[in-house]
Formats: C-alpha cells, sequence, structure tokens
C-alpha cells in the first residue's frame, strides 16, 4: 500500500526532514526532527511548522490545511527512511496536545496491519507500556523495526 | 529498478538539503525531547518479548 505524501527533503545524517504541505491555506514548509534522547538507541520524533520568514518552528500550530492524512504518511515516511539508515532505533512520539495524540492514535489504528508487517508498536497508558490495541487510547507511542 | 519497482517501494525518496544541517543541533523541540526523557526515566522501556 503506498498511500499519498509529500516529498522529502532531508540533511544528510537524515535526522531532519522538510516537506511542504499543500492546500486551501497555501504552502506550509513543515519540519521533522528525531533527537536523541538519554537512552541510547531511543529517539523523539517531534515535528512542526517553520516560520518561512524566521525560520522558527512552531509544534503548536493547527495549520488546518485540508492535508492531515497525508501529513502523517509523509512523517511515517520518514520513520520508515530514519529506521532504513537506522534499523535499531526505537522512535518514541506523542502530540504535542491530546488532540494531537489522537491524531496519531487514529493514524496508527488506520494503517496498524501494515506498519505491523516491519514494526513493533506500543503504547503507553498510565505509566506502562502495552503492545498497541485498537480502541485504547494512549499517552505515547514507541515503535522500532523488525529484524527479518 | 524501474518506475513500477519504485512506486512498490516502500521507502520514500529523500532529497538530501544542506540547508537543513543547522537545525540539526539547534535546540529545537527541547521540550518534547525533555518530556520524552522524563518519561523514559520513569516508565522505562517496554518488555521486548513482543514481536
Amino acid at each position: 500500500m503506498q498511500l499519498p505524501r509529500y516529498e522529502l527533503k532531508a540533511e544528510k545524517s537524515l535526522m531532519v526532514f522538510e516537506f511542504l504541505s499543500e492546500g486551501p491555506k497555501g504552502k506550509i514548509p513543515k519540519l521533522i526532527k528525531f533527537s536523541e534522547t538519554n537512552l541510547k538507541g531511543v529517539y523523539n520524533l517531534a515535528f512542526g511548522d517553520k516560520n518561512q520568514d524566521t525560520g522558527e518552528i512552531n509544534d503548536l500550530a493547527v495549520s488546518n490545511n485540508g492535508d492531515s492524512e497525508k501529513v502523517l504518511a509523509t512523517v511515517v515516511a520518514t520513520v520508515l527512511a530514519f529506521t532504513d539508515k537506522y534499523p535499531t532505533a526505537m522512535v518514541y512520539a506523542t502530540g504535542s496536545t491530546q488532540a494531537r495524540t489522537r491524531l496519531y492514535q487514529m493514524g496508527i489504528t488506520k494503517y496498524l496491519l501494515e506498519i505491523q508487517k516491519d514494526y513493533v508498536v506500543f503504547g503507553q497508558k498510565d505509566n506502562i507500556w502495552h503492545p498497541f490495541k485498537k480502541s485504547v487510547n494512549y499517552e505515547a507511542f514507541l515503535a522500532y523495526r523488525k529484524k527479518h | 529498478m524501474n518506475i513500477k519497482e519504485l512506486n512498490k517501494k516502500k521507502l520514500p525518496i529523500v532529497r538530501i538539503d544542506n540547508s537543513l544541517e543547522k537545525y540539526k543541533n539547534a535546540p529545537i523541540f527541547q521540550d518534547k525531547v525533555n518530556k520524552a526523557n522524563e518519561m523514559l526515566r520513569t516508565v522505562g522501556l517496554p518488555k521486548f518479548s513482543a514481536k
């Protein structure tokens, strides 16, 4: 399955990506960054809008550009690219707001079978990690690539 | 690899843009990284028996 997604740019270590969201509000640059955490091999995934004038990043912006599925598919594509380069990496993600975490949850739920072909996915709830299940509301997510 | 094979590939095509280097060590999304560190410190990692 190949979902529509935006073209990606990245610096050479594939830890920072950028793409252009296109919709009724115009072209909005989005930046994605995989940051090292204090736990070796675990990377925090974050993304937000880039202000074209100042270059500042806002991860609370709600752009309402009518392309949230395509944006999510593009973010997922960066996880594919990142874990292809760093196959033992674990990716941690949570939304900037509860609403955004729910959006991530819906995205994972929708494509869970497809995702689980290549990744092990966990959801964190009440300070415990659980294998990801549909219809459970999680506070954060962790995924890593299966060894084939 | 032909176009058909390329389209089937899950991996995205990524164009390298050196102008993004400046964000690599910039403290963007630092609050989220701090929150992730705090959560990982208290909750730890999942058990990896799941496949």
